[in-house]
């Protein structure tokens, strides 16, 4: 197993001309992409570099001869002047579905193949609509430059005679389509089924009322509708959120990244001075920019439409609050940030800064730095551990998601990849096209199972001693390890699983927060290392342990010395000055907000006012990420930068500043002026960050498809990466050793036990400023097993009232037919008291 | 002697165009009481047209803020609905503004423009105290409706104006 | 053994009525051919008896038929057999008489055909509206398990087979065969891209043989009495018999079957006994609405009808659905019908055939109702010309044909006449 070849890295090469240019490419590459390679552009609509070939829209017609081959002799047959002679065939041949041949020669600009692209073009503007000038693709549209560079110049067509369809047609809350202007090229369907797994959209009838239609209910239900607006050649599907917001050209592009979720994809923050905002500058879209390594040039619907919370409305802070005759009030930076320090210096070693998993490595930087030079604690707001483990045994240089393929695995535990990490369940489902074996370990259903070898299933608990049962399917049996283990390792498919883990090449763990509260996490976390380290998968490119993070930059957090709290609520309370940044535990957890109350001197730091700042005794508030410098450390230990894309409010700074005020009034020296400042001190104390500079973070390659280079028909509107691509961070040098921990059985409750999950869309202080998600935004709920709502007579969609620690909350029930009895499924996020497993009551 | 002959006529030749000239009307007029008519051809302050129903014929593209070579115009569009309908189709100009101290009246706007919302008008007389005052909103730069047209937005009937170019005929 | 009586092969019910019963059919010896291939003969006997034999497809391509079969894919299994029941080009009704009058010699075929190529599945794809017909035809396969010659172990042996039937929903498109899959699968009736061939690439991604109805039902009798047998019927390079179809402005239309190299003044004017009310024979549509008009001069109708004799008069020989054009016809009438058949069937996968059908229905509309000028008809001759070769799959091209080839070969009836309004009045007597 360990010489595979890795199937997608194809090393023949074929020798072929295009226009007169010799090229040379691997073998099975299709000759629009040949051409590609080497700055020809062939006309395409229906083709797509990351969509299989369909041929349908005709548009890459071009002649294509091969080499005369004598039958008897076998031989190429030569003219009079020695070279071989070409046979054209008779008709055009579709540049996008023929793969290239050794000697074939392709030309594009003979009279004939114009004459086809024409004729083509004239036929798919006999049904599209001339309304440019109000279509939101204007400007940056396929069919807009193909027809100024290949079209006609007069029209044949009768304008009385055009097809009249429905313009304006909503196939989700969130997409429009324009029937009129549909080309039927059937990239959106094809993206749906091929790439994103949900085919919800799909053709109805035949010819010219061939259109678009949506299987689902609700429409367009999928978590990757915006990237069909990317790839529409026209402007047939547009978003809700950018419909009739700006014209392309109108629109200033900087580069971002989503601060969702620990993917880390980069984005092209469009923006644009609006009249409507008091003459502000705006986001008006957000956009994939390609990254082949991390998102390629996709983007969740959440990274696309949920950037709202960092708009500049009513709800922003824009000055210090300071609390006075029990209300927040309006006071100078330099009275709060005086009155911060005195009680600060007061606090002494009493002081408790919790970090928000969505803070630049700079602002973590300078909190942990501030908390430690005062003795206090640096605590970080995540449920999860291992932080330290993916130091050591994490992803390193080198890995890049697209290199697993035949002979490769890919485990996945206790994470729902799809709702807590999307773009990396689309390359997992990717990896296990190429062959790679998928394993997923979970207690309950996930799509990513569709695509998996081995589907393991355990009970809510065991996640760590799943792992250790597949490090014991195939090392040395061992008589002292817990029953719970013993019973997985007996399972016929944990065994096959371990067998395919061992013989893997190339292994990446993933493990996730489902159902794990702090300890269950540090517990997986140590098991999923043993995993590694005993099948040897560690410090080779592909190889390592990823942890699926609560937050955003809970990486980051790890790397610069913050560690979640076992007890927050214990912290809190204890806590002479606590400094909460981008945090919100009050709105996280009534115990929490018990504790901040009991806290001492309160200062929250938010770009919003939120649940805990409204407690707080000062409210400072920070720049949002649309409007600072930083870096992010993603999941794969990829260390990544985001630029201002618009100007904070006058006297806002990024959290690493105002924290470094603070710090200077303490006597702490801090770089309080660049982010990239920061950044260079983390580069020369942080091991793992050493030698990294701003410059190695915005180093750029050629990547392929290649797109973005204005022929926006190849690849789609998604922004070329001129910014950077990142640095992964290498694993650190020392190997770590075994070490077994018998894994602790769970905790058993009387009642119902309730497990915490993790959903993509859910209702926390990030997603609900965006109005444009709220139809897909689910209200609280839980998730109960048949058996169980059988027995307590509820019906799905029901409204029950759910007990958790302590806390009633109103919910919808829903049935989830995979669910073991006894378990129900509480999401974080909605309002409901869930930190780690717990007992829950439910009453109708 | 021929010299003095010549001297008398060229002394009468003037008197005779003094004395012509003083017969003729006065050239100059009493702006702003009396206003000379334009050239046909003249360019000077900007209109957003109607359509006879009252319907504004701007849909807000922005062609004309795209062609303008002073960087002088502004548009933000945003979404007709039938209860509230602006202009034909689904876009209109919510914002529009021209800045008249940056404007150099070239015509440029009024040939981008697909639906012939904006013309340039014979008005010349603009003047301003203050450099906002410069700034032409959609407000001011609209026709009224006709006495016969219901102003904008107007409420219609669902599907009666569902393109933004109405009128458009077979190119040739 | 099977009695044949002149040249009727495949339409033997129409010597022998009771052959459309089982029980005729056994009486004449059916499925002794079918016991003895299963017990006695390998597959690539069969498949070479076929081959010897030259049959070619009848659906329309004329591809030799034990050829296809040996391009099989044996690395792949399973194998698949799809009859193309899906008899849908305007003037052909040949398959429906087989199926309907002769269905077990029809059934027999289909049998002997998934054994040559070792499927154990076979389909019948029907159109739509042959509902009727496949409610039959599930009748007479429940009547062949009951008698133990389709199912598990047939005659001891290990082979098995089993045959369904599936109704399509209306799509001319399906009659393509890689539509037809699509259909079969229960997608969108849409061509899938070429090569892959069915041989290789068929039904769910496996190698699939597709046959029209007319061709497999002259296997039975190909196997039974011999390639060297078969081959006494037609040309040295188009054995056996033919259905030919015969409708139009002839006085006797209906099925024919005939040597392959008949003439068309032999089918025309001896067996479908020439044009009524002696007016004069004009156009020969030789395919359905699929084909080129051929001016029917004393050339063409002394043409063979044969896979290689048709393509010299610039026209092909198809599925054989002759429709006769008389010298009252206006041509202009004729292609506007088949210009809008072909825009209602197009599929709208590929650009050129889903706009280009639709802006021909357009202009042919307007010449039809005297709206259009001169410069119309060039217009769309240049729009069926800008479709051809460009086209994914067949019909976009057949789509053409009649376009082109009226324009070419009749200018006289599309010279438009200044001031005629319409020409409604004189097309009075076409839809008598």
């Amino acid at each position: 197993m360990t010489d595979a070849v890795k199937p997608n890295v194809e090393t023949t090469l074929v020798n072929l001309t295009i226009d007169n240019v010799p090229v040379s490419v691997p073998k099975g590459t299709l000759v629009v992409d040949a051409a590609k390679r080497i700055g020809i552009d062939i006309p395409v609509f229906c083709y797509h570099p990351k969509l299989e070939p369909v041929g349908m829209c005709r548009m890459c017609l071009v002649d294509i001869g091969l080499p005369a081959v004598n039958r008897e002799t076998g031989k190429v047959e030569t003219d009079k002047q020695g070279r071989p002679v070409i046979n054209f065939g008779r008709a055009l041949q579709t540049g996008c579905t023929v793969e290239v041949a050794e000697g074939m020669v392709v030309v594009g600009y003979t009279e004939k193949v114009q004459k086809a692209r024409q004729d083509v073009l004239e036929f798919l503007l006999t049904s599209h609509p001339l309304d440019c000038p109000i279509c939101d693709k204007g400007g940056e549209c396929p069919l807009q430059n193909l027809t100024m560079a290949h079209g006609r110049s007069d029209s044949r067509f009768i304008f009385d005679e055009k097809i009249k369809l429905a313009k304006h047609v909503p196939l989700g809350e969130m997409i429009f389509l324009d029937r009129e202007r549909c080309i039927q090229c059937a990239r959106c369907t094809r993206f749906q089924d091929e790439i994103a797994d949900d085919p919800v959209i799909g053709f109805e009838a035949r010819g010219r009322s061939l259109q678009i239609v949506t299987y689902s209910e609700p429409g367009f239900d999928s978590i990757w509708s915006g990237n069909t607006t990317d790839i529409c050649p026209v402007g047939a599907l547009t978003t809700t959120d950018f419909r009739f917001g700006a014209r392309p050209w109108e629109l200033q592009a900087s580069a971002s990244l989503c601060t969702h979720c620990p993917v880390g994809c980069n984005t092209t923050l469009n923006t644009r001075r609006e009249a409507k905002a008091g003459g502000e500058m705006v986001v008006k879209r957000v956009m994939p920019r390609q990254n082949e390594e991390v998102n390629e040039i996709w983007l969740c619907d959440k990274g696309r439409f949920a950037h709202h919370y960092a708009a500049k409305d009513d709800g922003r802070l824009t000055g210090p609050l300071v609390r006075r005759d029990g209300k927040l009030v309006a006071a100078t930076w330099e009275k709060a940030l005086a009155l911060v320090a005195e009680k600060f210096e007061g606090a002494g070693k009493g002081l408790v800064t919790l970090a928000g998993g969505k803070l630049t490595n700079e602002d973590l930087y300078n909190l942990a730095g501030l908390a430690k030079a005062r003795g206090g604690k640096a605590l970080l707001d995540s449920r999860m551990a291992g932080g330290d483990l993916t130091a050591q045994v994490g992803l390193s240089t080198g890995s890049n998601l697209a290199d697993l393929g035949k002979g490769d695995a890919a485990l996945v535990v206790a994470c729902d990849l799809e709702e807590e990490a999307p773009l990396w369940w689309l390359r997992v489902k990717q990896a296990a096209e190429r062959g790679a074996t998928v394993i997923v370990a979970n207690p309950r259903r996930t799509k990513l199972e569709r695509h998996a070898a081995f589907t393991l299933r355990y009970e809510y608990g065991h996640e760590a001693a799943l792992v250790t049962a597949l490090v014991g399917s195939f090392s040395p049996k061992r008589a002292d390890l817990p029953a719970a283990v013993q019973a997985l390792i007996r399972d016929k498919d944990v065994k096959d699983a371990g067998q395919a883990i061992a013989g893997a090449k190339d292994l990446i763990v993933f493990y996730g927060s489902e159902g794990t509260g702090l300890a269950e996490s540090a517990a997986l976390a140590r098991a999923c290392a043993n995993l590694l380290i005993g099948t040897g998968h560690i410090g080779r490119p592909n190889n390592g342990l990823v942890a699926v993070w609560d937050k955003a930059n809970a990486q980051g957090g790890w790397d610069m010395g913050l560690r979640p709290s076992a007890d927050l609520a214990a912290d809190l309370g204890a806590a002479k000055a606590a400094y909460i940044v981008a945090a919100d535990p009050a709105g996280d957890s009534p115990a929490l907000a018990e504790a901040v109350k009991a806290a001492g001197f309160v200062v929250v730091q938010d770009i919003r006012l939120s649940a805990t700042a409204e407690l707080a005794d000062v409210v400072l508030p920070a720049a949002a990420f649309t409007e600072r410098d930083g870096t992010f450390t993603s999941g794969e230990r990829r260390v990544q930068r985001l630029h201002p894309a618009v100007p904070a409010y006058a006297g806002l700074r990024g959290d690493f500043a105002v924290t470094a005020q603070i710090a200077a009034r303490l006597g702490v020296a801090q770089e309080k002026r660049l982010a990239t400042g920061v950044f260079n001190q983390i580069a020369a104390s942080v091991p793992a960050y050493a030698g990294l500079t701003s410059a190695a973070l915005s180093e750029v390659r050629e990547q392929w498809p290649v797109i973005g280079r204005g022929d926006v028909y190849y690849g789609g509107t998604t922004y070329d990466n001129k910014q950077g691509l990142g640095v992964q961070l290498p694993v650190s040098g020392d190997s770590p050793a075994l070490t077994f921990e018998q894994p602790a059985e769970p905790a058993k409750f009387k009642g119902l036990k309730a497990v915490p999950v993790t959903r993509l869309y859910d209702r926390g202080t990030t997603v609900t400023p965006s109005a444009v998600l709220h139809p897909r935004l689910p209200g609280a709920f839980i998730a109960l097993s048949v058996e169980d709502a059988d027995k307590m007579k509820i019906e799905p969609g029901q409204k029950v009232q759910a007990t958790l620690n302590g806390v009633t909350v109103e919910v919808e029930a829903h049935i989830d037919n995979s669910l073991a009895q006894g378990v129900v499924l509480a999401p974080r996020s909605f309002g409901l008291a869930i930190e780690g497993p717990c007992e829950i009551t439910v009453k109708k | 002697m021929a010299n003095v002959i010549g001297s008398i006529a060229a002394l009468m030749n003037g008197m005779w165009t003094v004395l012509k000239q003083g017969l003729e009307g006065p050239v100059t007029v009493q702006y702003p009481e009396v206003k000379r008519p334009v050239h046909r051809r003249f360019k000077g302050r900007h209109f957003l047209r109607r359509y006879e129903n009252g319907l504004e014929r701007c849909i807000g593209c922005s062609l004309c803020a795209a062609a303008c070579p002073a960087d002088a115009i502004f548009v933000e569009a945003s979404e007709n609905t039938d209860d509230k309908r602006y202009s034909p189709g689904e876009r209109y100009a919510s914002t529009y503004e021209i800045n008249m101290l940056r404007c150099i009246f070239c015509g440029y706007c009024e040939d981008a423009c697909p639906t012939q919302a904006i013309v340039l008008g014979d008005n010349y007389e603009m003047s301003f105290t203050d450099r906002s005052q410069a700034i032409y909103t959609r407000e001011m730069l609209l026709d009224p409706a006709a006495p016969d047209a219901r102003p904008t937005p107007q409420k219609v009937a669902p599907g009666s104006f569902d393109r933004s170019i109405p009128d458009m005929k077979d190119p040739d | 053994m099977s009695t044949v009586k002149g040249s009727h092969i495949l339409l033997r019910h129409r010597d022998n009525p009771a052959l459309s019963t089982f029980e005729g059919y056994i009486k004449d010896g059916g499925f002794k051919t079918w016991k003895q291939v299963v017990t006695r003969m390998t597959p690539e006997a069969v498949v070479n008896e076929v081959f010897d034999s030259g049959l070619r497809g009848r659906g329309g391509a004329g591809f030799p038929t034990g050829l296809k079969w040996r391009f099989i894919d044996k690395n792949n299994w399973p194998h698949y057999v799809v009859v193309n029941a899906d008899e849908s080009e305007p003037g052909t009704f040949k398959d429906r008489e087989i199926m309907e009058s002769n269905p077990w010699q029809f059934l027999e075929g289909v049998m002997l055909t998934a054994y040559a190529v070792n499927a154990n599945v076979a389909y019948i794809y029907l159109r739509g509206e042959f509902w009727m017909l496949a409610a039959e035809l599930d009748k007479q396969i429940a009547r062949l398990r009951k008698e133990k010659l389709l199912g598990m172990k047939l005659f001891g042996t290990d082979y098995e087979l089993e045959l369904h039937t599936h109704l399509g929903a209306g799509a001319y498109i399906c009659g393509e065969e890689t539509a037809l899959l699509e259909s079969l699968e229960g997608k969108l009736g849409q061509p899938r891209l070429r090569p892959p061939f069915p041989p290789s690439f068929g039904l769910y991604g496996k190698p699939t043989i597709v046959n029209n109805v007319e061709t497999l039902a002259n296997v039975p009798l190909i196997i039974e009495k011999g390639a060297k047998w078969y081959r006494k019927f037609g040309t040295e390079k188009s054995p056996g018999t033919k259905i030919f179809s015969l409708s139009g402005r002839v006085a006797k239309p209906g099925n024919y079957e005939l040597p392959l190299g008949t003439t068309y003044g032999d089918l025309i004017m001896t067996h479908g006994g020439g044009i009524p009310e002696g007016r004069k024979i004009k156009a020969i549509m030789s395919a359905g609405a699929s084909s080129t008009l051929i001016v029917a001069d004393d050339k063409a109708l002394a043409t063979p009808m044969d896979y290689e004799s048709v393509p010299a008069l610039g026209a092909q020989l198809g599925s054989a659905s002759i429709i006769v054009i008389d010298e009252t016809v206006d041509l202009k009438w004729l292609v506007d019908k088949t210009v809008h058949f072909f825009n209602h069937e197009s599929c709208g996968k590929c650009t050129p055939c889903r706009e280009g059908t639709y802006w021909m229905n357009n202009i042919t509309q307007r010449i039809l109702h005297g709206e259009a000028e001169q410069k119309d008809v060039d217009l769309l001759k240049d729009v069926a010309m800008n479709m051809k070769g460009k086209c994914l799959c067949a019909l976009g091209e057949f789509a053409t044909e009649a376009v082109v080839s009226s324009i070419e070969r009749f200018p006289k009836d599309f010279k438009i006449k200044a001031g005629a309004k319409t020409i409604a009045g004189e097309l009075k007597v076409m839809h008598d």
